[in-house]
Parts: structure tokens; C-alpha cells; sequence
């Protein structure tokens, strides 16, 4: 048997075995997971590596920085970022890994990304992301950071479904202006900035919601999943089943559609798509 | 309804913030009444056998009620 494998165009791994041909990104994050302890199945590895090349193929690999494409099922797995080794993340007690993806408790599980706002993005260049695979809601945040424990300073934030039937995108400001009815939680949520004040909010690659921020900064802290980072205080935790987050600069329109059609591929690929 | 350990000041002292695993660490949280909890999924439980942090799973449990949340921030007009 002759191990090796071979790119073809821009379609993945072909013959796979032996763990050639694989993105040397994508390697590296399978080295990282296995050096943690994890392990990852073939389809997951072949989902990830796709994931990793159609996201250079639309051009927004480069905005990545930290992507948590959830596989392995272990926290080990979890924790590592798919983009760099940097902003590994570190989960709280209280969460259950799956095949399907992470499920905090609701009560107080939240993972720390490492990634700080305020050393780390830019006010007119910043997107949040999460997919979310179950459809609940309550007083939850999904992303987030603040500078003050009541989560309306300097606030960095996505909410995929508030108890209120909204969601919200906030990037650096505390208004909570740039939101829309959401009836729904399941399916990938990504909201961002680009170029401007002006915050975007999708829902499925499709644009919901655009309106400017009072922008004031970013907080000092950490950005937390799960929950937010509200002072240094985790509050607002949620129950809601990550299968895909990611924190980065902003993106176009066209870069938000291809950027949800690289998930939905990739979440198609491992039988976990909403 | 959820069902947590229920920790003594000292307890949460030893334990909030500590890791148990590489990437997993411990984070309790107050009641309605200031009474610390803390929550672990089965797989925490698995982990925690036959480690330095055993003793957890013999605490005392009983239902968590949570303070009630801060308000949401006020929308922009």
C-alpha cells in the first residue's frame, strides 16, 4: 500500500490513509488535538481539513482567530483552535462533549477562549460566530465580554436567542441597537463589523439586521462562551448545544454567505447539521 | 431543575478555579441565598474518581435556586 494521500483541486483529502494530504493547517490543529490527549474519527478529520479549505477558497481563513469547530467529543479535543495554537480554550465543570457538539449546563459552565478584546480586535473589524444545534432560549448570552458585571459596558456579545425572542450583536458598545425577532436559536449566528461602526447581523448567511454603534471600547477581558464574561463574573449562562464558534475580524456580505456554507458543509459532513 | 453539590465557604475556597483536567476547571456558583454549588456532568463525575477531588461526589446535594439575573441593559432608541 502506497500511504500517501493527494489534494485535488480544492476538494479535500483523497486516500487519506496514514494521515497524508491533509492542509498543513489543518494537520497542525489534529497534532494539537491529539498532543491534548484527544483523538478525532476519519470524518472528522476529512470534515475539518474541508472546513479549513473552503474557508481559504472564500478568503476569510486569514480573518480567523480562534475558530472551535467542536469535534472529538472530550474537552481535550474541544479546547484547541483550529486556526493556531494560540487562544486555546479552557471549559468550566459542567459540560457534556458529544459527537454532535459542547452542551454547557445553563447554570455555570461557560469556556474561556483566552482571546482578550481589547488586545486582540478591532472596534470596525470584528465578528463573533456560533451554530447553534437546539432551539432554546432564557436570559443567556452565547459569546461575550464586558467591563462591567451588568454586561452594558463595553460590551462584546452575541445572543443567539434572548428570553425577550431576540438576538443581539454588540461589538464594542453596550446600546444592544443591532438586533431582530429570533423565534429560533438552532443554525449559525454570525455578526459583525466591517470598516465601519455599522454592525451586521446573519442568521444563516442571510443579512438580518445592519444598524451603527454607539461604540465605546472594547473590555479588558477575556471572551467567554457559553455565558459572558461580565467584570471578570461569568454571568447569563446558557444551555444551548455549540457544534461551531469562532472570533475573528470582520467579514463582506459575500464572505458571511460562504462562511456559513463552509459550516453547513462542514456540520453536513459530520450528520450534525440544524 | 437542577441538582448541585452544596459547598461549605472553605470547600469553595479549595476548590473554585481549580483545574481537574488539562482544559477543565472547577466553577461554582451562589444560590438565592449565597450557599455555593457546584455542578458536574456525568463525564466530570467519571473524571473525578479516584483523584485528589473524590471527595466532591460525597457532598450533600439538593436543588439550586439561582439569584435572580441583573436586568438586561436598556436598547438603544
Amino acid at each position: 500500500m502506497i500511504g500517501f494521500g493527494l489534494n485535488i483541486g480544492n476538494r479535500g483529502v483523497f486516500g487519506a490513509g496514514g494521515g497524508g494530504g491533509f492542509d498543513a493547517d489543518a494537520q497542525a490543529f489534529f497534532d494539537r488535538v491529539t498532543a491534548a490527549g484527544g483523538t478525532l474519527s476519519a470524518t472528522e478529520k476529512t470534515a475539518t481539513n474541508q472546513l479549513v479549505l473552503d474557508m481559504k477558497s472564500a478568503g476569510i481563513w486569514t480573518a480567523m482567530r480562534a475558530v472551535y469547530p467542536m469535534v472529538g467529543a472530550s474537552a481535550a479535543a474541544c479546547a484547541q483552535n483550529l486556526k493556531s495554537s494560540s487562544f486555546t480554550g479552557t471549559f468550566t465543570s459542567g459540560w457534556t462533549f458529544a459527537s454532535t457538539g459542547v452542551t454547557p449546563n445553563g447554570t455555570s459552565a461557560f469556556m474561556d477562549s483566552g482571546l482578550n478584546a481589547s488586545t486582540n480586535l478591532t472596534l470596525t473589524s470584528t465578528h463573533l460566530s456560533a451554530y447553534v444545534r437546539n432551539n432554546t432560549k432564557g436570559s443567556q448570552y452565547d459569546l461575550g465580554c464586558s467591563t462591567d458585571i451588568g454586561a452594558g459596558l463595553n460590551v462584546t456579545a452575541l445572543i443567539t436567542r434572548y428570553i425577550t425572542d431576540a438576538m443581539y450583536i454588540e461589538i464594542g458598545g453596550g446600546g444592544y441597537g443591532t438586533q431582530t425577532l429570533s423565534i429560533n436559536s438552532q443554525g449559525f449566528t454570525f455578526g459583525t463589523t466591517n470598516g465601519s461602526r455599522t454592525q451586521n447581523l446573519y442568521k444563516n448567511g442571510v443579512l438580518l439586521v445592519s444598524s451603527i454603534s454607539s461604540a465605546n471600547n472594547f473590555a479588558n477581558r477575556n471572551i467567554y462562551l457559553g455565558a459572558i464574561n461580565a467584570g471578570g463574573t461569568p454571568i447569563f449562562f446558557t444551555d444551548k448545544q455549540y457544534a461551531f464558534s469562532s472570533i475573528g475580524d470582520g467579514l463582506n456580505s459575500t464572505q458571511a454567505s460562504n462562511f456559513y456554507t463552509a459550516v453547513q458543509t462542514f456540520q453536513t459532513t459530520l450528520s450534525r447539521q440544524v | 431543575m437542577s441538582i448541585g453539590y452544596i459547598l461549605t465557604e472553605s470547600e469553595y475556597a479549595q476548590v473554585q478555579g481549580q483545574y481537574y483536567t488539562e482544559y477543565q476547571f472547577f466553577n461554582c456558583v451562589a444560590d438565592i441565598n449565597g450557599v455555593w454549588y457546584l455542578f458536574l456532568s456525568t463525564e466530570d463525575k467519571i473524571a473525578l474518581v479516584n483523584t485528589q477531588w473524590a471527595w466532591i461526589l460525597d457532598l450533600p446535594e439538593a436543588e439550586y435556586v439561582p439569584p435572580t439575573p441583573p436586568p438586561f441593559p436598556p436598547l438603544e432608541n
